[in-house]
């Protein structure tokens, strides 16, 4: 999905979360593209995940795409977990989850991750934010970035896709580089999110 | 069976192969019956043992040892589906079963009060299942798991072994050693 642009409005584009959009006469790989792609350039082949409906696009395509081995876990500190063994034994590896599953995986990020020093890219779906329609969302989504900040790890916001194939690839050499986990926070701006 | 004594005979078989060992007493048994750079020792993440293992176990070809306890294992039940959804042929699981947490004033676990462990490792699909009460079947049985395809779950019913000192708190370097036995 694109940026907002002129004669694009926001529900336009919400509306084709897959469509390919045309920028200075190039053809741009949508959010999910793009997320692949940066994955597979740090050579992450790896991915736990608890499934997510607004990330199924780019799960979807890792998971039918032979490159990626994409695990599915029944709770996120287990998909955390996993990601970790992956590392340990030379593989890259990332995780996909909510925010309110992040909340699920707080320990296993402070307890695991962080003093073992861990380089896993956590994919998080950001819910509680702009267009929240439930309740039971909003104090976990408020509280995830917080929670890193308290664990000193980074975190990038994707609002949009402007720039993002250079903005993941940044994130994911500042993760490698730092070895702690760095969160790349998907918003419903991004991908549409999921709707009442 | 004494656990260390349990500990001591997964390391005369295990070989070269990689092990994760659940945190505490676990932890310390196996650093104290042979320290090695493929044992991969944890100090927290209660719960995860036996999911560090499956992250190995799909990224190696090699035979990958988990070694779990029950209270940990209960606190992450989830584990053993995805186990069973995954099916790694690679993956032995062993859990050290003493029927309580014993690091926080020995309370019963839920092993004591009816749960069966390896009963809930076959409803998960996993076929190779058992639940050892000695040493000898220990032996048996850890031995079939390294010669054929797992996965393989196997209950270990075990007294604990007593105090043994903390082992030495490094999870950076329990990485470091570990991940470099396999790229370097």
């Amino acid at each position: 999905m694109g940026a907002l642009r002129e004669g694009n409005t926001l529900k336009d584009l919400l509306k084709q979360p897959d469509s390919k959009l045309i920028d200075k006469g190039h053809p741009l790989m949508n959010w999910a593209e793009t997320i692949v792609q940066a994955l597979k350039n740090w050579n992450t082949s790896l991915i736990a995940y608890v499934p997510d409906i607004s990330i199924h696009e780019v799960t979807r395509l890792i998971d039918n795409d032979p490159f990626f081995h994409l695990v599915s876990a029944t709770r996120e500190e287990e998909a955390i977990g996993i990601a970790v063994g992956a590392h340990a034994v030379g593989r890259n590896a990332a995780v996909f989850m909510q925010s309110s599953g992040f909340g699920n995986s707080i320990n296993a990020v402070a307890s695991l991750c962080v003093p073992y020093r861990t380089p896993i890219p956590m994919f998080i779906n950001m819910r509680g934010g702009p267009g929240e329609f439930n309740i039971a969302q909003v104090p976990m989504g408020r509280a995830t970035k917080p929670i890193l900040d308290q664990f000193g790890l980074v975190h990038f916001t994707f609002d949009d896709d402007h720039r993002m194939d250079e903005r993941l690839d940044g994130a994911l050499k500042l993760c490698h580089a730092g070895r702690q986990p760095v969160a790349i926070c998907l918003t419903k701006l991004l991908h549409g999110g999921k709707v009442a | 069976m004494l656990r260390f004594e349990a500990t001591q005979l997964i390391l005369k078989y295990a070989g070269d192969r990689p092990i994760v060992a659940n945190l505490g007493p676990t932890t310390d048994e196996l650093w104290h019956a042979q320290h090695r750079d493929r044992n991969f020792y944890t100090y927290g993440n209660m719960g995860l043992c036996s999911s560090l293992a499956l992250g190995m176990a799909v990224s190696t070809d090699e035979q990958v040892i988990s070694l779990d306890g029950d209270g940990s294992l209960l606190m992450n039940l989830g584990a053993i589906a995805t186990i069973g959804r995954e099916q790694p042929k690679n993956l032995i699981v062993v859990v050290w079963d003493n029927e309580k947490w014993d690091q926080t004033g020995h309370q019963p676990s839920h092993t004591a009060m009816g749960t069966d462990l390896e009963k809930v490792a076959q409803s998960c699909s996993i076929a190779h299942t058992a639940t050892v009460t000695d040493l000898e079947e220990l032996e048996t049985v850890f031995r079939t798991a390294l010669e054929g395809d797992g996965p393989w779950f196997i209950v270990a019913k075990t007294e604990s072994s007593g105090p043994m000192p903390v082992s030495p708190i490094e999870p950076e370097m329990t990485l470091y050693r570990f991940r470099n036995s396999f790229i370097s």
